[in-house]
């Protein structure tokens, strides 16, 4: 499947989907079925797609990743997408692609801290 | 009339456009030939023609300050006979032009304002008027001939010539709004992931398109959270603005910045809603206090007023 275009990593109830090249439409239909499926697999509650790598994103994959964020709602979590570049986020308004109802994020940092998630370690080594 | 070296690129005319220009003047072969066959007289009567010319914008103000420089007035005498030779000297083609073109530039160049050039033409023509009327004060009908053919050349010159003058114009006006462009429209971090972006003067598309890759390239190297855009100094908002502004504000929500939107001043607010401009999506406020107080509040500062401001604590004694 996608699992090499895409690969899923989970870190406690947050699941985090990083692109690392160019996905064709298949692709993102099969990154939106293995999300939802993992989500409910393994009761996600936060779902982060890290889409920095791409330089292009067309209504396909707009409309991909909202309907992913509005599948994760109903069962329970929360779609960020994070990693839109300065030119892809200007072309997308340009397009009308505004991921309306989607939560963004500047990178997976931001996204992380909004979340209140937190790596690292919680005190400093011995 | 100085200086030749620093005049702009000469500005070239179609032969089509020459010939377009003659036709509507009516200015045809018959014209040359009369013209060239005064060119005699005219050399006869250069010399005086030259000196009136001269005795005659020495006697304005606004034409003397010109001539202040005897060397130089020595100079153009010389160049204003040659002019005055060369009307009838016939071939009036794309070499006559570029000439004239140039004189034209001269003219613009030394700031001759378009009035006296008028004037100075007007004059010209009287002043051949009364040396036909002398020389042809038997046969009416040739000197009429002759002014006519006059007139028509002097009008083909005319036209080149205040062409410079809007061309130099138009160029002025194209160079100042490259500049007015390019004053960039600054992005300012105004606390650690809180941008400011004020805007000031009219937003058109291409400006609309830098203003935002500008911010979209500043929320990623501040990482800025929420951007504060401050439209107190646009003027006006039409539809396709207020789309430029609503576009910005998406576009820095796709990369996780919250756009504050202030300072719309009540006329435009009235305008937007009468056109129904829908900003239901963007979140607005009054003035840009109102707008960092929000953002500040977005990103959970508190700003408190500590002491009172230096200079005014021994004011407060009693």
């Amino acid at each position: 499947m996608n699992r090499s275009r895409a690969p899923i990593l989970k870190l406690g109830e947050t699941l985090i989907a990083s692109v690392q090249e160019a996905l064709m439409d298949a692709d993102l239909v099969g990154l939106r079925d293995e999300l939802v499926a993992e989500v409910k697999k393994y009761r996600a509650t936060c779902v982060i797609i890290d889409v920095t790598v791409l330089d292009v994103l067309d209504s396909f994959a707009a409309r991909t990743l909202r309907h992913i964020a509005q599948m994760t709602q109903l069962l329970g979590a929360r779609t960020v997408i994070v990693g839109i570049q300065p030119d892809v986020a200007f072309a997308m308004v340009q397009l009308g692609l505004t991921l309306e109802g989607t939560e963004t994020a500047l990178d997976l940092e931001d996204a992380l801290s909004r979340l209140k998630i937190r790596v690292g370690r919680e005190r400093s080594a011995q | 009339m100085a200086n030749h070296e620093t005049l702009p690129a000469e500005t070239s005319i179609s032969r089509e456009e020459v010939l377009r220009r003659k036709a509507f003047l009516e200015f045809t072969e018959d014209d040359v030939a009369v013209l060239e066959g005064v060119n005699d007289l005219a050399t006869q009567y250069a010399e005086s023609m030259i000196e009136d010319f001269y005795k005659h914008l020495m006697a304005f103000e606004e034409t003397r300050t010109f001539f202040a420089d005897p060397e130089l007035l020595r100079h153009v005498k010389e160049m204003q006979k040659a002019y005055f030779m060369r009307l009838t000297q016939g071939h009036y083609d794309q070499e006559y032009v570029a000439n004239r073109i140039r004189i034209g530039q001269v003219h613009e160049h030394v700031g001759l304002p378009v009035k006296s050039y008028f004037g100075m033409y007007c004059f010209y023509l009287r002043a051949v008027l009364k040396r036909l009327r002398e020389e042809y004060g038997e046969a009416p009908e040739q000197a009429f001939a002759i002014f006519n053919s006059l007139m028509k050349l002097t009008f083909f010159d005319i036209g080149l010539a205040i062409d410079t003058y809007i061309e130099s114009r138009e160029r002025t006006i194209e160079g100042q709004q490259e500049a007015i462009r390019e004053l960039s429209t600054p992005v300012l971090l105004l606390r650690p992931g809180l941008l400011l972006l004020p805007i000031i003067g009219l937003i058109d598309t291409r400006r609309a398109r830098q203003l935002t890759e500008q911010l979209l390239r500043s929320v990623r190297t501040n990482r800025a959270a929420v951007v504060v855009i401050d439209v107190t100094g646009v003027p006006s908002v039409d539809t396709k603005v207020a789309n430029h502004l609503v576009q910005t504000v998406e576009a820095a929500r796709l990369m996780g910045a919250v756009s504050i939107v202030s300072g719309i001043a009540p006329d435009i607010a009235q305008t937007m809603v009468r056109l129904g401009i829908d900003l239901r999506r963007i979140r607005t406020v009054g003035d840009l206090q109102s707008g960092i107080e929000e953002a500040e509040r977005l990103l959970g500062y508190r700003v408190v007023k500590e002491r009172p401001a230096d200079g005014q604590g021994e004011k407060e004694g009693p």
